[in-house]
């Protein structure tokens, strides 16, 4: 006898988020991503459509980041040394469904960069690629409210993703993104309650929900892992129950987070033991990406290129019904 | 009568005093301090005096050495004069042995910390107040007694005792040794004319003071609510139950830390505890005099007076160590304090006077909170009941007469209008009501007693998160829209602000501004109670719905506007007819304790039938707290009517 399953019903579904605008949509885009509008749990196909895939974003520096292992650098290769490059090869090389540009030069700590210099590194990456693009700034609030109203501006029609607001620092990207026509990210730290505030907050400044993507913050393997995944999976059986304040897609910073764990770094010869580096930090990365996307992650945000084609075949035999 | 005048060194003060009256009363009298804690007893030594002219009888003591007697030292509460008299009183008789405390507090008081009390305005009760028979803890009776003849001649204190018997059924009567050694001589030079006051004491009745003639007319107590953040005082006449003033004033502990468990800490220092009971007793004591003063009512005339307030603060004022409240598992050293005397824990009144503190529920529950339920007859109604008493702790009691459950919540000072910038105590130009245009932003304020605006009180507080909210200065995360431009919006030293009153226009050293650092306090003192009261709702499988009347509680004087208060999120969104604003419902029920031996019981029925619910160690409060950190809800479903 075959066995009935038991099936829930959801009354809400996830909003779905649109990134990149083609020619005939005001953009340059050859491709966009439509992000999320799941109706049930993750992979739970009985239970409701899962419109859209999980997308992988490769995430790419406007200065060659200095705090990466050797082994990461050289999966990249040498165009790690220029965003335009680097983009290129994560679209045409690494088959990325988006790009994920990181503004690190803008840092004070850093070259602290011109803004009008950012802005068109934000343009040439444009040029040159034609998938979707996600913008961030270099986490330092007071010069991310200098660069990225500009970046914002100069990427007006191209539908990006920008961010990050946070609860602290929210109303100047807001405002940006509302006057350009992009989507936003919200970042709360690890906690269901501020991710919610935040975006009622940001859709109090008139920026439809289908225009705020979630980034919950996580934790890699090994470090907090668990309690991210926990977070991710009572905001999203909040938002199936109907929710909207909560009903948005989710961005996970996996590489960023992945690549700061010392089981990913420390080297073969440090730690003979652990096996080889280069293989440890991929699945490192790639388990992180995994798990989350169990947790309803809609866009994994990844660095190596070998643990991003990991994810992707794993999403591509999740996808199957 | 025989009256005897008595002088004062070194403060030079004369006072007229009727024959048979303690030296000790009548430097009470005169408003001279003596230091005792036997409360007159005659065994604690403390309130020596040196005799330097005229005559008195004194009662033998161990506690005057063989050199102090031929000096001339009595103890001035065993002395009763015999004819106008000069004393001295020493040094150490006039300083509290603990000097580091007292030069502490002199210390403060010059710095301003130390500031007079000041009369706060109480909105009429609206709770039922003569629900209990009237007998107070202390009573007073003036017995003109028949004179021994051989017919008649049963000892002195059975002569007493037959007196009092024949206007009450008094079967068990106590008197200590002090009243009974001098009971011979004051019947006999008072013309067996004299009034006895009797104190409920734990179940007995005692004959506390004979005093000679007739005083009966004049018996007053004190209600104290002795919060973290404000002491409240109030003066009542025994007799007739008749209110005569009500002060508050900051709890001057607040220098030593400014929450309870910060208390406890500074408490287990040197001298800490010293300093931290020195600082709440000199509080009461100044009010008590002022009151007394003020009505022209003599300190020996007051006998009782009844404390609530925390588990920690009762600790404190009867300088017991409060250490174990704050180690797990959590246990007092007293929850239910039998009756003393006010002398023993420093306060100036009758020496023999009592006091009493109403009974705790647990740690972190105190006896104000069963003032609270008692005032407003939680246990008596089968209505489902919510009391939220919103101060430095905010309690929460539920149920009916059938259950009762509580929980507290530590919200900060800023509703009793401490720990924000402009805030003030609910009392006069504190401003409690505010409107802004939504248009102009002007504001439009109305102050305690219409006087000249000083600043901000909690209510006060109340309508301007809500009207700043209504008009999108602020977001719901309570932060000041940086795109607006107005005269009244600016940065301030401590961000953003929003000037409420401008200096020009008040009289103020400074405008009345409230900023961002302000209404963040405020947004967490809001969530904290919010999230008690739904994380008690919750733990008893009920809603908010269910509830049937929501009394609120606090220092908030005569005003709080319900429905600002519900747009903030403080109160959760119900009709607005259940809502009761009883003001200080801590003071209420101490008052009627103090007023009413039969709520004393139903006060202990209370405390011992209210089940503590600990949220400290809920996971789902910390939950709730944070969610309800938003104007007024993260969960704005739970706020239909403020959408």
């Amino acid at each position: 006898m075959a066995i009935e399953l038991v099936k829930e019903k959801w009354s809400n579904a996830v909003a779905t988020v649109v990134i990149g605008a083609t020619k005939e949509e005001g953009g340059s885009r050859a491709t966009v991503v439509k992000c999320a509008g799941e109706e049930g749990l993750p992979f739970l196909f009985a239970e409701g459509k899962i419109p859209n895939r999980p997308v992988i974003a490769m995430e790419i520096f406007d200065l060659e980041p200095d705090d990466w292992p050797e082994s990461l650098k050289q999966a990249i290769g040498s165009e790690i040394k220029s965003p335009v490059d680097w983009a290129l090869k994560c679209e045409k090389e690494f088959k990325a469904d988006l790009i994920c540009l990181r503004l690190s030069g803008a840092h004070p700590d850093a070259q602290n960069r011109p803004v009008d210099e950012l802005a068109k590194t934000v343009k040439d990456v444009l040029r040159a690629t034609g998938i979707p693009l996600i913008v961030l700034g270099c986490g330092e609030d007071k010069r991310d409210n200098e660069v990225l109203p500009q970046c914002s501006q100069a990427a007006k029609g191209e539908r990006i993703l920008i961010g990050e607001a946070a609860q602290e620092n929210y109303k100047t990207l807001t405002a940006s993104v509302l006057a350009d026509g992009h989507s936003i990210i919200a970042q709360s730290p690890i906690d269901i309650n501020i991710a919610k505030q935040l975006n009622i907050l940001i859709s109090d400044m008139a920026l439809p929900l289908e225009r705020i993507v979630i980034n919950p913050t996580v934790g890699a393997l090994g470090y907090g892992l668990e309690y991210a995944y926990s977070i991710m999976e009572r905001a999203r059986l909040a938002a199936l129950c109907g929710d909207k304040m909560l009903a948005m897609p989710f961005i996970c910073f996996v590489g960023l987070e992945a690549w700061r764990a010392k089981e990913a770094k420390a080297l073969t010869e440090e730690f003979p033991a652990w096996g080889s580096q280069i293989e440890r930090g991929i699945i490192w990365e790639a388990l992180t990406a995994t798990t989350f996307l169990q947790a309803g992650a809609d866009i994994l945000v990844m660095r190596h290129p070998k643990s991003a084609e990991i994810a992707r075949r794993h999403i591509d035999e999740l996808m199957v019904v | 009568m025989e009256k005897f005048k008595i002088t004062f060194f070194p403060d030079n003060k004369t006072i007229e005093v009727e024959k048979g009256k303690t030296i000790l009363s009548a430097a009470i009298s005169a408003g001279i301090h003596i230091n005792s804690s036997c409360g007159g007893d005659g065994v604690c030594g403390r309130c020596k005096i040196i005799l330097k002219k005229g005559q008195l009888v004194s009662l033998p003591t161990g506690r005057i050495t063989a050199e102090e007697k031929k000096k001339g030292y009595h103890l001035s509460c065993l002395a009763v004069p015999q004819s106008d008299l000069e004393v001295e009183i020493p040094k150490e008789s006039r300083l509290d042995s603990e000097t580091i405390a007292k030069e502490d507090g002199y210390l403060l008081r010059l710095k301003g910390v130390y500031s007079e009390s000041e009369d706060v305005a109480q909105g009429e009760s609206i709770l039922g107040e003569e629900i209990f028979i009237h007998s107070p803890l202390a009573t007073k009776l003036y017995l003109d007694l028949p004179k021994p003849n051989l017919e008649d001649k049963i000892s002195d204190l059975e002569r007493i005792y037959r007196a009092v018997r024949s206007y009450q059924a008094i079967p068990v009567l106590q008197t200590g040794i002090a009243n009974i050694r001098r009971l011979g001589e004051l019947l006999r030079s008072s013309d067996w004319k004299v009034t006895v006051m009797l104190g409920k004491r734990n179940g007995t009745t005692e004959i506390v003071l004979i005093e000679p003639g007739d005083t009966s007319s004049e018996n007053y107590g004190f209600a104290f609510d002795i919060g973290t953040t404000t002491i409240c005082g109030q003066l009542i006449d025994v007799n007739s139950k008749k209110i005569l003033g009500t002060k508050a004033a900051y709890n001057k502990q607040a220098s030593f830390g400014s929450d309870v468990i910060s208390r406890i800490i500074f408490a287990q220092e040197a001298d800490g505890l010293e300093k931290l009971h020195h600082a709440v007793i000199d509080e009461m004591n100044i009010m008590i005099q002022e009151l007394a003063r003020e009505n022209n009512i003599d300190l020996n005339d007051v006998t009782c007076c009844l404390c609530a307030g925390n588990t920690t603060m009762i600790h404190l004022l009867l300088r017991v160590d409060p250490t174990y409240i704050r180690r797990e598992p959590y246990v007092p050293t007293a929850n239910f304090v039998p009756v003393i005397r006010a002398a023993e824990a420093g306060i100036r009144m009758n020496p023999r006077g009592l006091l009493g503190c109403v009974p705790g529920i647990s740690s972190y529950v105190g006896g104000d909170l069963t003032a609270g339920a008692l005032a407003c007859g939680m246990d008596k109604t089968d209505k489902l009941s919510m009391l939220i008493d919103i101060g430095t702790n905010g309690e929460i009691v539920l149920g009916n007469k059938d259950w009762l459950i509580s929980c507290a919540a530590s919200a900060g000072p800023c509703f009793e209008g401490s720990g924000v910038s402009c805030g003030v105590r609910a009392s006069k130009g504190a401003i409690q009501r505010i409107k802004i245009n939504p248009k102009t932003f002007e504001v439009e304020y109305a102050t305690i007693l219409d006087a000249a605006a000083k600043g901000i009180c909690g209510s006060g507080y109340i309508d301007a998160i809500a009207e700043l909210r209504r008009t999108g200065i602020i977001d719901r995360s309570g932060k000041i829209n940086p795109g607006l431009r107005h005269p009244r919006l600016r940065q301030g030293e401590y961000g953003k602000e929003f000037v409420i009153a401008f200096k020009e226009k008040v009289g103020t050293s400074s405008d009345i501004i409230i900023n961002e650092v302000d209404i963040e306090n405020l947004k967490r003192a809001k969530g904290a109670i919010y999230a008690a009261c739904s994380t008690l709702v919750r733990h008893m499988q009920l809603d908010f719905d269910e509830l049937e009347q929501i009394f609120i509680a606090g220092g908030f004087g005569t005003y709080l506007d319900m429905p600002n208060a519900i747009f903030i999120g403080l109160l959760p969104d119900l009709a607005r007819e259940k809502f009761v604003f009883v003001g200080n419902s801590s003071l209420v029920g101490a008052r009627q304790i103090l007023l009413s031996h039969e709520a004393i019981i139903d006060a202990e029925n209370i405390a011992r039938k209210i089940t503590y619910f600990e949220l400290s160690v809920e996971p789902q409060y910390m939950d709730e707290y944070v969610a309800a950190l938003f104007f007024p809800h993260t969960d704005l479903n739970k706020f239909p009517s403020v959408q």
